[in-house]
């Protein structure tokens, strides 16, 4: 856990807001705002957060799927983010993406060997087909599918079934890092319980290294080594899985780990109930982005924004009275 | 899927059976005297009571509306559609005569409506709002709205009277004299173009081309147009898709993932339009062929119906039914082909 597989530094994606007839750049969203973290191998991130806080984003413009405005991404050392298209594709064997709906991330006109050979035929994994298909039967059987499936189309299998084949397909090009969008989100309860477990079992199995997208915490909890919290393109609270949940310090972290239900009917606990909505990204709030509704701020939060700082070894916040 | 085609297949008659029912009904609008007009062969005949009184009885021309229909549907089976004043020949007759041009017309106009307005579609989408995509789409929306008979008279007057590129009419004489007058020239399918170039002669397939151009470009546009328009914003759609991303992420290279992921699916709802407007063309020939003097179905059945020839343009109406069902039953068979999520039951 000490060699920093991923690392991202600085990264920016704004989207243009166009309007008019001349489509006019009129704004941005600031959908990604300067965020740095690091991902070091064989360890599981979870990134938290609301939708439109920009996990998704962060994860394909990793993955250079969009374009990043600015900042570095070091994989193995190499800057992901100045290379050609060109390049980026051979590197992508590296890092595959595992998407949140498994009913539109499958091509419907292809057969299941054909959506898991593809990669391994860009990437000439295999020499000839029988191989490639060999191959695909394996990792049917690993994910829990039958491999005599293969020659099947996507929608003659459920919605767990189609996540098995999504991973299926993410692990054929043998990569370094997995990030999952998602991934479970869209199963229900029973079967995203099986999903998580095969991709804890692949994990080690495989080395891999997961960055973990999710708005469940209870998800996070189960699976990351470390969480990272964002919210409104801004990183505010990065730390250790164990030490976030006994010790959480920025106030929204707070606010969301106080939502997670606990299933005992007799526990009573405090909820902190946020007051009003997520600011828009195209506009957010000077200063801090989270004190219009913050239940600590003070002054200082609509004027400065605060910076992500080291708190404790290993557990950065982005408050200005974190240390208190 | 056999099943289904043939289920299909079997309901065919029962459509037609409505089809000519309604045909029927409006063909009863007329007296026994002017429906006998269909059937006079020599106009002498008519200044013979008798002899009048003797066709209304041969044909049963006053019988009641359901013995009229099923005397009317037995003619039909045996191809009696009756005798056409416009070519001066049975309708049947007429019929077979004039479809192969008709049908040569549509078969090349396939061409540009289909390559065109694909290949056009999948740029304006893959450019999407930039210059190129500003300019097709510009191109389609006049194509689109601009009615047939406008654009049609437009390409004559540029094409033919001023510039004289594209002579009307579907040979020039010249070509018309070895058509029906060499008796070496012999023709196999009818469709001149073909026949030409089977005979070996270059020219006369080059003067039947210089003769299909402007029909082609006419009847054309408006298809490729709304075709243009259903694969440009299905492309869209696709493009914006998961498993697109998916494509991407696994380093497949660009064209790959336009051509074969993108497109491939993009064009499963432009299949059903594409067939619609190849069926829809058959209609667009009645302005086309008028207006290029192009001798097929629509110009014959045009003047039939200003010359009130009932026969005739009942009978076209029958035909035109009939390659509309049987179509449509294509399009649906094309759909389940392309579609794996669609089964024919």
């Amino acid at each position: 856990m000490t060699e920093a597989l991923l690392q991202v530094k600085n990264l920016v994606k704004f989207f243009p807001i166009k309007r008019g007839v001349f489509r006019k750049t009129v704004g941005w969203i600031k959908a990604v705002d300067d965020i740095s973290f690091e991902v070091y191998k064989g360890e599981t991130v979870g990134l938290v957060g609301e939708s439109g806080c920009g996990k998704t984003t962060t994860a394909l413009t990793i993955l250079r799927l969009e374009e990043p405005l600015k900042g570095q991404i070091i994989f193995e050392g190499k800057d992901l983010s100045k290379i050609k298209k060109s390049e980026m594709r051979k590197e992508r064997k590296n890092m595959q993406i595992i998407f949140q709906d498994p009913y539109s991330s499958l091509d419907p006109r292809m057969k299941v060997k054909d959506i898991i050979a593809e990669g391994m035929l860009t990437h000439n994994l295999f020499k000839n087909t029988r191989e490639r298909y060999k191959r695909v039967g394996e990792l049917l059987e690993r994910v829990g599918i039958p491999a005599e499936y293969m020659d099947r189309f996507s929608h003659e299998f459920s919605g767990g079934q189609r996540q098995r084949i999504g991973i299926a397909r993410a692990l054929a090009l043998e990569p370094k890092i997995i990030m999952c969008d998602e991934a479970v989100s869209a199963l229900d309860v029973s079967i995203r319980s099986q999903i998580i477990n095969l991709l804890k079992d692949l994990q080690e199995e495989y080395n891999l290294t997961y960055l973990f997208i999710a708005h469940d915490l209870s998800v996070i909890k189960y699976i990351s080594d470390r969480v990272i919290v964002m919210y409104l393109g801004k990183i505010i609270e990065i730390a250790d899985k164990r030490e976030f949940f006994s010790n959480t310090l920025h106030p929204y972290a707070q606010a969301l780990i106080s939502a997670v239900p606990v299933p005992n009917p007799d526990y009573k606990k405090e909820r902190i109930i946020l007051s009003g909505d997520v600011p828009s990204p195209a506009d957010p709030p000077a200063g801090c982005r989270f004190h219009p509704r913050c239940a600590k701020a003070r002054k200082i939060c609509a004027e400065v924004e605060p910076e992500l700082k080291e708190v404790k070894e290993g557990h950065f916040c982005a408050c200005h009275f974190c240390a208190e | 899927m056999l099943s289904y085609i043939i289920r299909r297949l079997l309901l065919l008659p029962i459509i037609l059976l409505g089809v000519t029912f309604l045909i029927f009904c409006l063909f009863s609008l007329l007296s026994p005297m002017e429906r006998l007009a269909t059937y006079v062969h020599d106009p002498a005949t008519l200044k013979n009571p008798q002899s009048v009184q003797r066709l209304i009885d041969k044909y049963h021309l006053d019988d009641p509306f359901p013995l009229g229909y099923i005397n009317w549907i037995k003619r039909i089976i045996h191809f009696d559609l009756g005798w056409s004043q416009t070519a001066n020949q049975p309708v049947w007759e007429a019929i077979t005569q004039r479809f192969p041009a008709t049908l040569e017309l549509v078969l090349y106009s396939i061409i540009p409506v289909v390559l065109v307005g694909i290949w056009l579609g999948v740029i304006s989408a893959v450019h999407h709002n930039d210059m190129l995509d500003q300019t097709i789409r510009v191109t389609a929306i006049v194509g689109w709205s601009l009615p047939t008979f406008i654009f049609g008279l437009l390409i004559l007057f540029i094409f033919y009277g001023i510039l004289e590129w594209f002579p009307p009419g579907r040979l020039s004489t010249w070509a018309q004299n070895i058509l029906y007058t060499s008796p070496d020239f012999r023709s196999y399918t009818h469709l001149i173009t073909i026949d030409a170039l089977l005979n070996g002669n270059i020219p006369m397939f080059l003067d039947a081309l210089r003769h299909l151009i402007a029909p082609i470009l006419t009847l054309s546009y408006i298809s490729w147009a709304e075709l243009l328009r259903i694969t440009r914003s299905s492309m869209l759609d696709t493009l914006r898709k998961d498993y697109i991303r998916t494509a991407r992420a696994k380093g497949v290279d660009e064209h790959t993932v336009i051509h074969l992921h993108a497109r491939k699916n993009a064009l499963i709802p432009v299949v059903t339009v594409a067939g619609m407007q190849i069926i829809g063309m058959l209609g667009g020939v009645v302005i086309t062929e008028t207006i290029f003097n192009y001798p097929g179905l629509g110009f014959w059945v045009a003047s039939s119906a200003q010359q009130l020839d009932y026969s005739s343009v009942i009978s076209f109406a029958l035909l035109f039914a009939t390659l509309m069902v049987l179509g449509n039953l294509i399009v649906d068979i094309s759909y389940a082909l392309i579609d794996p999520r669609v089964r024919l039951e």
